[in-house]
């Protein structure tokens, strides 16, 4: 066969030629004049000798006498042309003079081109070169179809025809062989333009058709996905791309274009847009498509006059479940939740952005949703409701359904959740602030003791709208890690030395820091001081862990708890596990509890102390002085410290009776074994008094204010190590004093 | 057509146009190309000649066809002109399935054959 690059680059190629013609005169002078003009000439006797030949070496053209004895050249060309590869090889015929017959004979038998016998080898010569010339630029269009091909299938993409007919509505239909492909038939089959639009779905088939009739009366450019059913069974995604074909006189006489199977791509953009539209772990709506849905749904809205509820569900306790019985847990928990959710309205998880128009007034409709918009957050939106009452059922049915027990764990768990509710348009005319107003009715329903419904009233906002926010953003904080402890060394004043820290609360809200006189009253009151005081005791303990790691830190880290988490049977467990977590002793972790608090409810805490106490759980009693200890359970009670108020610290030297308060409290404690701390301490004179009485132990803005963690290493390395604080010096001066004190009490 | 006065001169047998185109294809004559055409040439004219007797007693018309295609082209070819054109003419009556009077044509295709290998042998050996 001819190389068409041997034949493109190389000038001194000289192409193979085979010479056929019985007449043996004929046969050498041709042979000759060819080999003349840069032909390698093969000759042949015969047609019989010519097929041979062929199968023996490569050819680039035959040149064939049209009349031969046998076998002659129609016969032969015939033959060849049946030879596996010689389909396209070149063949000049050689006819006689005004042989019309032989001519069209020739062609009939597959010759390229004739030539009429002659000696003019030149002409002869000039036709082989152009022959040949066509034959490569053929074989490279063959090539180029091939790779066409070749990348219609891999782009599984195919083209295809259509005519206008005027005797058949339908026109006339042609597909490439790799068109064919895409709906799923052989190259060889064949495929109606009827037979193809019945692959269409019966739903789709009227829309498709009512496009097709549109583009064709406006002769526009033809571009849409279609659903079809292949040959196979398979639903496939057809992308079909055309453009008009117009005659001379601009009338449309059919279309060319494309047709290409785009599921995959189409399934890869649908996935893309359910991961950016739904959330990952439920499968519901994310914040991003319920805003989306709600604008939808305002839109409507206000265009018809209809009322739309927002519906804020929040899981009650939700962290405390993920805490107690892990995040894997609480995951399979809110799986469920949603599914439940979802049952309780007319959810419809896909909405066409296209369809939302065309599908007319009722479309609004098809946005009803449960969504869930992190944590545990829901939002139900109900596009349109009749009232109050419409949403309150729904809310009502939120709540039914998830009282229901859930299995998850390994165990039941009992599950409520809070749900406000706010309207538009009296409650807000945009989603933000329908958002923000149902939000402040849930939270009037968490801090109402949970477990209901509460509609969005202005009362609501107006009673006490910045509490509910705030209670809002502090429910959020832990989540956001937006807590942090400052610390407060104590201080062992004679030896000047810190012998533990107290942990401090401190609240980064959108940076700047809330002291805790401002949230932890609010989190008593809502019951969040529950998960905070968790999360401090977990911190504290990273905290020890940290500092026992860069600095050798063995002391401990007190951290204030409210009694009502000493009547939590799991304090116990939970100080365990913190403390185990991170690799620290129990004792790391010292609590402090007021003794207000301890005295509200002594019965209840008592059994936990005891157990504390069992583990090493260092026990301390906070603002002691200011209560009404009976002292009777005080002297039966697993502690080891009081800390002496800081009220009664900041009298002393002033008033009297402060220090005789102070005397008592330390004598009391010497009684019962127990350290006593001062708190508060701000100046050298009240550092000395409380000295000279007997206390060692103190805390106070003269040794330090609560510093951020990392500053607790940089305040050891420069005040105490160097011994440089004025108050160092006079612990130093006391000394004396404190040996002759001693002495009186008879130590 | 009529039927050519048989010359005696082999440079009126031969045409010298047509044999000088020949002895184009080998200028110098150093390959021996026109003796090779020439004695190429004068086998296939005696194969014919005998050949043609056996076609003629009794007449079989597609072989000699086939022959007198030959032999016009073959004789064209080294310039016996008048014997390709009896060629063609017996060519075209066969064709034609008129024969008629083809006894009368064959037997001048015949002497021209005869004159035309006289020719042909005269220049071989010359």
């Amino acid at each position: 066969m001819l190389s068409i690059d041997s034949l493109g680059a190389d000038p001194s190629y000289r192409p193979k030629l085979l010479l056929v013609d019985d007449d043996e005169v004929s046969l050498m002078l041709t042979a000759t004049a060819l080999r003349e003009h840069g032909f390698d000439v093969i000759e042949a006797g015969s047609g019989d000798r010519a097929l041979q030949l062929l199968t023996e070496r490569p050819t680039d053209a035959v040149v064939l006498d049209a009349m031969m004895p046998g076998r002659d050249g129609f016969e032969t060309c015939r033959a060849l042309r049946a030879l596996p590869g010689h389909e396209h090889l070149p063949v000049l015929m050689l006819t006689g003079l005004d042989d019309n017959a032989s001519i069209s004979r020739a062609f009939e038998a597959g010759a390229t081109d004739f030539f009429v016998k002659s000696h003019q080898w030149s002409l002869l010569a000039g036709r082989l070169h152009y022959l040949l010339r066509a034959s490569q630029t053929r074989m490279e269009l063959e090539r180029s179809k091939a790779k066409l091909a070749r990348a219609q299938d891999l782009a599984r993409m195919g083209s295809f025809d259509w005519k206008r007919s005027h005797t058949d509505r339908m026109g006339s239909f042609a597909l490439s062989p790799e068109g064919l492909r895409v709906f799923g038939l052989p190259p060889q089959g064949m495929l109606s333009m009827h037979q193809l639009l019945r692959m269409v779905p019966e739903a789709d088939r009227h829309g498709m058709m009512r496009m097709l009739r549109d583009v064709l009366r406006t002769s526009t450019v033809l571009a849409t996905d279609v659903p079809v059913t292949v040959i196979d069974g398979r639903q496939r995604i057809v992308h079909v791309e055309a453009e008009p074909e117009f005659n001379d006189s601009g009338y449309c006489v059919g279309y060319t274009g494309i047709v290409q199977d785009v599921t995959d791509r189409r399934a890869a953009e649908d996935r893309i847009r359910h991961l950016a539209n739904f959330d990952a772990l439920t499968g519901l709506p994310n914040r991003r498509q319920l805003m989306w849905r709600a604008e939808r749904s305002l839109d409507a809205a206000r265009r018809s006059g209809h009322q739309v509820a927002l519906l804020m569900i929040d899981i009650d306790r939700f962290k405390v479940i993920n805490d107690t019985l892990g995040h894997a847990a609480g995951d399979d928990l809110l799986v469920e939740v949603a599914r439940r959710l979802r049952a309780c309205v007319r959810h419809s998880d896909q909405v066409m952005e296209g369809t939302l128009e065309s599908q007319g007034s009722r479309s609004h409709r098809s946005l009803e949703a449960v969504g869930r918009l992190g944590g545990d957050e829901f939002v139900a939106l109900l596009p349109e409701v009749g009232g109050e009452a419409d949403a309150e059922r729904v809310a009502q049915r939120v709540l039914d359904a998830t009282r229901e027990p859930i299995f998850v764990g390994g165990q039941e768990c009992f599950v409520t959740a809070s749900v406000g509710i706010a309207l538009y348009p009296r409650d807000g005319a945009t989603v933000a602030d329908l958002m923000r107003n149902s939000d402040v009715a849930m939270y009037s329903v968490k801090s109402g003791g949970r477990n209901a419904q509460a509609l969005y009233t202005p009362h609501l906002a107006g009673r006490g709208r910045e509490k509910l926010e705030l209670e809002s953003a502090l429910h959020k904080a832990i989540e956001r890690d937006e807590l942090v402890l400052h610390y407060q060394p104590k201080i062992d004043v004679r030896a000047a030395r810190m012998v533990g820290v107290e942990a401090l609360m401190r609240w980064n809200r959108g940076g700047t820091l809330v002291p805790p006189g401002d949230f932890i009253p609010l989190a008593e009151e809502t019951g969040l001081i529950v998960p905070l005081s968790e999360w401090a005791v977990r911190e504290a303990a990273r905290q020890a862990k940290a500092w026992l790691v860069s600095f050798g830190f063995a002391d401990s880290v007190a951290v204030n708890l409210p009694n009502r988490l000493f009547e939590r049977s799991d304090l116990v467990e939970h100080i365990h596990q913190a403390a185990s977590h991170y690799g620290v002793p129990h004792r790391a972790i010292q609590l402090e509890i007021t003794e207000t608090g301890l005295m509200r409810d002594l019965q209840n805490v008592i059994p936990s102390l005891h157990r504390l106490n069992e583990i090493g759980v260092e026990i301390s009693i906070d603002d002691f002085g200011t209560g009404y200890s009976s002292l009777a359970y005080l002297t039966t009670l697993p502690i080891s410290e009081v800390k002496i108020d800081r009220g009664f610290v900041r009298d002393l030297g002033i008033t009297p009776q402060s220090s005789a308060v102070v005397t008592a409290i330390i004598a009391l404690a010497r009684s019962l074994g127990l350290r006593v701390v001062a708190e508060g301490v701000e100046n050298l004179r009240q550092m000395d008094v409380l000295h000279r009485l007997g206390c060692g132990v103190m805390q106070g803005y003269l040794f330090s204010r609560p510093i951020p963690p990392d500053d607790l290493e940089a305040w050891l390395r420069n005040t105490i190590l160097p011994r440089r604080a004025p108050w160092i010096g006079q612990a130093g001066a006391l000394e004396g004093a404190d040996e002759a004190r001693a002495q009186t009490l008879g130590r | 057509m009529t039927f050519s006065a048989p010359p005696s001169d082999p440079s009126h047998v031969l045409d010298a146009g047509a044999l000088a185109r020949l002895a184009e294809l080998d200028p110098g004559g150093s390959s021996g190309l026109v003796p090779r055409v020439l004695s190429t040439y004068a086998n296939a004219l005696e194969r014919s000649r005998q050949e043609l007797l056996l076609v003629r007693q009794p007449l079989q018309h597609e072989p000699l066809r086939q022959l007198a295609h030959t032999l016009k082209s073959s004789s064209a070819s080294v310039g016996a002109l008048a014997l390709s054109a009896l060629c063609a003419q017996v060519e075209q009556s066969v064709r034609s399935q008129q024969p008629g009077d083809i006894g009368a044509l064959l037997d001048a295709m015949q002497a021209e054959m005869q004159r035309v290998a006289g020719a042909v042998q005269a220049m071989l050996r010359a």
